[in-house]
């Protein structure tokens, strides 16, 4: 393998902007240092940044065929481990998501997302016909939906709702059919008064205080409200780093984690926002251009599911951010304060990027 | 990937993603522009209506001190408890769990609760005021568990004297939502502290500071992290009252256990000396917040004790009323210096027989006055006929409320035919003119009342009687209007009721030594002759008749007014007069510097004495 010379053929503007956001995110942990949490959050968080290259380049070292050649064991381990935390788990925050192994607490729901894009490239990059067949679609459907189940039996729905565009994007991309799309479709909207009935009364609330955050101030729809308010009284420019009252004084909850785009808007104004989707966009850009390069079916299905899992996160924690759409507690990759999610956007980045060194043929 | 008919949906679906992502992008910045620029002004208000909140620091009232100076009411630093029901997970359980381990009355603080049910929860609540020190450190320990409680220190009212005065300066209380809303009280806000009763009430705006305000940082519990500005509180104005504590006292002495009032007053500016009213109440009972139990004990108490007896309540005047008549008499030429009555005992007038207390013989105004004789003045009441008596009554202020600075001031009655007609829809008869003659009947008078009338005969001038001692050079209101009789004529009243006390007449137990005494008593029926039939003989003088005495002195120049009642009090000579005579005597040798009787009868000033 020419691995080190081949480094040159990294999309490098990929690389930037994936270091421009973590940057963020630790502009924003050191601000919430600064606020009197008492710890040294940036320090933390740059120490499980040197974790998550590690992680990265492990993704990037090991040719994405190799990594899909044995995902499937990779998919029984995570069943196997999802199995444990619902039975020895740790309940945070009233899901039980966490196992601690040897001094650390990890959620393997996280990097699970990264194993269902490597199985599912798996399944569906040998199928050589335009359209998907619908046996594939429902084996597929299946064997995607295991470890959602799983997720939801834990009592995290944020998670769960995640696994869901990864799974709709890569099979969409490997061609189902629009007719058969509309068909799931419409049998999701029979089902949803079903999902509904399933739903529990705070997570009814929070759907519906995305229609109207002023419905009850101080109750469910506080988060929301709260979140609008400290980002609109950053302004044109923001507060200034360390000086964003309005989440640090606590009414933003989780502003270091599923809120930190809030915080990061109440100081930096809506130029650090707007600078912040622009990182976004030019790291999706370069994702959906080196899907397009690539090498096989395989690499290009790794590809989308990459992008899938970090658009969703994105769309989910903004649109919740900004009160679009339900308060839905799930970090914003690279920006966010914490491990698991920073190890699944690492090795996420890793994957892409070993796609796109191979991207040629021959190598 | 090469592009063939195979991949040809990869592409085309890669466009459409493609698409989608910019588009979430533009709909997200724009989203972002809306809130941070477009709103920006209607959130920044929020974040600070959010993060900023104004607590109150309650002004402490002015100090309220008697003529010498002596401080009557202060105020001491207590610290309260205040709740927060939007911040309790359980208020029940936290209430059960502090009276538990602190002793508070369950009952009270329900109370408490109930009357501000209507307040917002995030507006605190006062629970228990006055908590000691180690109520305060428990409370301060479980900050952590407890965030909805919370201690404040705030200035409470502290009564010196305790029960002496109390019907003067009054007391003060918790504003209730009615008062709230009620005009004069603008300055005032929930929990404050208002004056509810006598000049706290009357003065309330003086006496109120103007509350300060501390600008502080709150994080989303409410728990301060920074204090931004500090509006210090504004102290209300101090009060000097025109009560003398040294006259006050002796006043309540002399009452003792007897329920009735004692009016000691200026005559030639209205200032009031010494106002009593027993039995009294001690008005720190009301600072600490006081309890509906004991709240139900002194509503129910058949004394009425919160009763101002001195204005609040009527009586017959009795014989008193006849030196006002005697006044008349003389105004209108109906009778003169010289005129005689012959006194049997008793007279017969309109088929009826009217008694006298004894057989006076022959009388004139002087020894009619002195001796108390009913028949003189029957015969002259009923010469001058009701409407006349009422003429000259309001002429001596009686029927009309005097206008002092206290609460509930009640105006008395003078009867008129016309009065009689219009209210009860009877016509007069001729005999109730006899009755009202000598101050019985329909007739009846506030104690400040009969001070003012006795104050306007001794001076012949009218003036407002008032609480609060006029500061230099702001005199005007306290200069006498001349009352519209003859000063000749109030003279001759005069000299009568110099024999009263002086010529061994029915007041003579008010003489003082070299001050010049005069005054009248009175022994006003309180029952029908016919129920007093039934009762024995120590019985019907001991409680049938409501005792008074009214006089002024000295003769020559008049400084002092006071009018005594003591309630089932018997004959005024034997039971008012001596009130009295220890009254004027306490002001003679006080102001003629002569030392007192018994030199450790000095106001005792309780330190600071809390309840």
């Amino acid at each position: 393998m020419m691995i080190h010379k081949s480094l040159r053929q990294l999309d490098f503007l990929l690389i930037s902007s994936a270091l421009l956001l973590l940057g963020c995110g630790l502009i924003t942990a050191y601000s919430l240092s600064q606020g009197g949490t008492g710890s040294d959050l940036h320090l933390k968080q740059l120490a499980r940044i040197g974790i998550a290259f590690l992680v990265c380049l492990f993704f990037l070292y090991i040719d994405f065929e190799i990594l899909t050649y044995y995902s499937v064991v990779l998919y029984g381990f995570l069943l196997l481990l999802l199995l444990g935390v619902l039975f020895f788990g740790t309940e945070i925050n009233n899901s039980r998501s966490w196992i601690g192994i040897g001094g650390f607490r990890i959620q393997p729901s996280e990097p699970g997302k990264i194993v269902l894009i490597l199985f599912l490239a798996s399944l569906l990059g040998q199928v050589k016909i335009e359209y998907l067949r619908f046996s594939k679609l429902i084996q597929c459907g299946l064997l995607g939906m295991a470890p959602v189940v799983l997720i939801l039996l834990q009592g995290d729905l944020g998670t769960a709702v995640m696994y869901a565009p990864i799974l709709a994007g890569m099979l969409w991309m490997s061609g189902i059919r629009t007719k058969v799309i509309i068909i799931i479709l419409l049998c999701m909207l029979l089902a949803a008064p079903a999902g509904w009935m399933v739903l529990k009364d705070y997570q009814k609330l929070r759907i519906k205080a995305v229609f109207n955050p002023d419905l009850d101030p101080q109750g469910i729809g506080y988060q929301t409200r709260q979140s609008l308010i400290a980002m609109g009284s950053g302004g044109l420019l923001g507060k200034g780093i360390g000086k964003g009252l309005h989440a640090q004084l606590g009414y933003v909850p989780e502003s270091h984690t599923d809120f930190v785009y809030t915080l990061m808007v109440e100081e930096t104004g809506f130029i650090g926002g707007f600078a912040v989707l622009l990182l976004y966009l030019i790291l999706l850009w370069r994702m959906l251009e080196i899907a397009r390069n690539a090498r096989n079916r395989t690499a290009l299905l790794i590809s989308v599911g990459v992008i899938s899992f970090f658009f969703s996160h994105l769309v989910i924690n903004v649109g919740m951010a900004t009160g679009l759409l339900p308060a839905i507690g799930i970090p914003l990759p690279f920006l966010s304060y914490g491990g698991s999610s920073l190890l699944a956007s690492a090795a996420a980045l890793g994957l892409i990027l070993n796609v796109n060194l191979r991207r040629f043929a021959n190598t | 990937m090469e592009y063939n008919l195979e991949n040809k949906i990869f592409f085309s679906r890669l466009r459409i993603l493609q698409a989608i992502i910019l588009l979430v992008i533009a709909v997200f910045s724009l989203r972002v522009w809306q809130i941070t620029v477009a709103r920006y002004s209607y959130y920044i208000e929020q974040a600070e209506r959010n993060q900023l909140r104004r607590i109150d620091v309650f002004a402490p009232r002015g100090l309220i001190t008697d003529r010498e100076g002596r401080i009557m009411a202060d105020n001491v630093n207590s610290f309260s408890l205040l709740l927060r029901r939007d911040r309790a997970e359980c208020v029940e359980c936290t209430i059960e769990e502090i009276c538990r381990e602190l002793g508070f009355d369950r009952d009270r603080i329900n109370a408490v609760l109930e009357e501000n049910r209507q307040l917002p929860a995030f507006r605190p609540i006062i629970l228990v005021e006055r908590l000691t020190l180690p109520q305060v450190s428990w409370i301060l320990a479980r900050y952590r568990e407890h965030p909805e409680l919370d201690i404040t220190e705030s200035p409470q009212r502290n009564y010196r004297y305790n029960s002496l005065a109390s019907h003067v300066i009054g007391y003060v209380g918790r504003i209730s939502p009615e008062e709230l809303d009620a005009p004069g009280y603008d300055e005032a806000k929930p929990g404050h502290s208002i004056g509810k009763d006598g000049v706290e009430k009357t003065h309330n705006s003086t006496l109120m500071g103007k509350d300060g305000v501390r600008t502080v940082l709150v994080d989303s519990l409410g728990r301060i992290q920074e204090e931004l500005a500090f509006l210090q509180p504004v102290k209300g104005s101090d009060l000097t009252l025109t009560i003398d504590m040294d006259l006050q006292e002796v006043a309540e002495k002399e009452l003792g256990d007897r329920e009735g009032a004692v009016v000691a007053l200026d005559p030639r500016n209205g200032e009031i000396l010494a106002l009593a009213s027993m039995p009294g109440f001690n008005p720190n009972t009301f600072s600490s917040g006081i309890s509906q139990e004991e709240w139900s004990i002194m509503i129910a108490d058949p004394a009425k004790p919160l009763l101002n007896r001195a204005v609040g309540s009527v009586y017959s005047p009795g014989s008193v009323f006849k030196v006002i008549l005697a006044a008349g008499g003389l105004e209108t030429g109906i009778i003169d210096e010289k005129s005689t009555v012959i006194c049997r005992g008793a007279v017969n007038l309109y088929g009826r027989p009217f008694r006298c207390t004894s057989s006076h013989g022959e009388v004139a105004l002087k020894e009619a006055i002195r001796s108390s004789c009913n028949i003189y003045f029957y015969l002259l009441g009923q010469e001058m006929g009701v409407d006349l008596m009422a003429e000259y009554s309001h002429r001596m202020g009686l029927g009309e409320a005097t206008g002092i600075d206290l609460p509930n001031e009640v105006s008395g009655l003078v009867p008129t035919t016309q009065w009689k007609r219009e209210t009860l829809g009877e016509p007069w008869y001729a005999g109730e003119t006899i009755s009202v003659a000598i101050g019985q009947g329909r007739i009846n008078a506030t104690p400040l009342q009969i001070a003012r009338a006795i104050g306007l005969i001794a001076t012949g001038e009218a003036t407002r009687p008032h609480l609060v001692l006029n500061r230099p050079g702001t005199a005007g209101s306290s200069a006498g209007e001349p009352v519209n009789i003859a000063l000749e004529n109030l003279d001759l009243v005069r000299q009568g009721m110099w024999s009263v006390v002086n010529e061994w007449g029915t007041g003579w137990r008010a003489k003082v030594e070299g001050f010049d005494v005069c005054g009248k008593t009175g022994t006003a029926q309180l029952i029908s002759r016919e129920s007093r039939e039934s009762l024995s003989d120590e019985a019907k003088e001991q409680f049938t008749h409501n005792a008074w005495f009214a006089g002024f002195a000295p003769l020559a120049a008049p400084e002092i007014v006071v009018a005594v009642i003591v309630q089932s009090g018997g004959g005024g000579g034997a039971s008012a007069a001596p009130v009295a005579g220890k009254i004027f005597n306490t002001y003679y040798r006080k102001t003629r510097g002569l030392q007192k009787e018994q030199p450790d009868e000095s106001p005792s000033a309780g330190a600071g004495e809390q309840s």
